[in-house]
């Protein structure tokens, strides 16, 4: 058993305890005296360096440590909790933007799908895609030491960025593995054909940073065209408003203020 | 700082580039809609960087990657392809591509990665 210095939130107060972790639980000491098998936790969440441990239970368990101990503890959740889990290779993260990573290697570890995101698993790290930020999931071919191999690439954004991982393993674990995620994400498919052609371009344009003024010049179009596509992009939730710029004209008294001031 | 040859086949994606470019402080000197054009263009213009398209008619990207290597051995050209066209990319790596860039792209990576190959 391995004892981890951790705050633990416990009647709206973070307590500063050591835990205890083997393979099949964790043991909190006084004042929460508490003790999680493994195996009845069905979610683990990341945010920041604060993990939230959901059981079968709807427990639901917030400590934070160092990432040191944050490693050891993902690991061993993930390895032994509730979850669609297989053995697989992974790439993560493969592209950003569009831009391939440059060191991005493949490793050798464990996808596990729980709740609410996709834990790549390794010895050296642990990943989590949150399933409400997968933006795409594809099977396609990909060279690996000189092989082509099916793989499943899956596309999520972090910090407004499009990060693509991709993973490998068998053909037929991977049509499970594509199937599955497919299913869980479903909610956010978008089908072909829903989109016009100038729609589609806008989106694209959005996609790649552009702004309302510059997409009205790139595709010559006027801005009541392009605020009802964004109408229609927003009915079909692929877009959220972030600002409303207004238009102005000048008054009287701000005509006035314009002439006096480029009087020498 | 570049000097930009822009070459893609679709006139949006020209002019997405060119934006993206250009709000990067980058001056664009030339576009080209396929092969042959980019070839042709690159010698007249010498340009500092090239972003090149894969798949174009006429003469393709890599085919015109070989023209322009074979003309300027130090050429500095970036790919751009499509997802699932990573074959063609190690080719052009092989065949002395610089950088590539997959569609659909966004607008800071695009200019990191140029940025890094023009300061190669």
């Amino acid at each position: 058993m391995t004892q981890l210095p951790v705050k633990l939130e416990h009647g709206g107060e973070w307590v500063s305890l050591k835990i205890d972790l083997d393979e099949e639980k964790i043991v909190i000491p006084e004042p929460v005296s508490a003790e999680i098998k493994i195996k009845a936790i069905d979610d683990l969440e990341e945010k920041k360096n604060i993990l939230i441990i959901s059981t079968k239970k709807s427990e639901t368990i917030k400590l934070a440590s160092v990432p040191k101990v944050l490693q050891l503890l993902k690991r061993a959740i993930i390895m032994g909790c509730t979850a669609y889990r297989l053995t697989a290779y992974f790439m993560s993260p493969a592209i950003r933007g569009g831009v391939m990573v440059k060191d991005a290697k493949w490793e050798k570890g464990a996808i596990a799908v729980l709740k609410t995101g996709i834990w790549f698993v390794s010895k050296e790290k642990q990943i989590c895609i949150p399933l409400d930020e997968v933006s795409g999931i594809e099977l396609t071919k990909r060279e690996v030491q000189g092989r082509e191999n099916e793989v499943v690439q899956i596309s999520h954004i972090e910090n407004e960025e499009v990060i693509t991982s991709f993973v490998l393993c068998p053909l037929t674990t991977l049509q499970i593995l594509f199937n599955y995620l497919k299913d869980t994400t479903k909610d956010l498919d978008v089908l072909s054909g829903e989109l016009d052609d100038m729609s589609a371009q806008v989106a694209m344009l959005v996609y790649s940073g552009m702004d309302t003024h510059a997409i009205e010049n790139m595709i010559s179009i006027s801005n009541k065209k392009i605020e009802s596509i964004y109408d229609k992009l927003i009915e079909k939730g692929l877009v959220e408003v972030v600002m409303t710029r207004r238009e102005v004209k000048l008054t009287t008294k701000g005509v006035r203020f314009v002439n006096e001031s480029v009087k020498t | 700082m570049g000097r930009i040859l822009v070459v893609d086949d679709t006139m949006f994606m020209r002019t997405l580039l060119k934006n993206i470019l250009f709000s990067g402080s980058h001056d664009i000197v030339g576009e080209a809609e396929n092969g042959e054009d980019a070839v042709e263009k690159y010698k007249a213009l010498k340009p500092d960087l090239v972003t090149m398209d894969v798949v174009m008619p006429k003469m393709n990207g890599i085919e015109a990657l070989k023209a322009i290597m074979a003309a300027d051995p130090n050429a500095k050209i970036v790919m751009c392809t499509a997802v699932g066209q990573e074959q063609m990319v190690k080719l052009a790596i092989k065949t002395g591509a610089k950088g590539y860039i997959v569609k659909p792209f966004q607008a800071p990576k695009v200019l990191e990665e140029v940025n890094n190959v023009l300061s190669s």
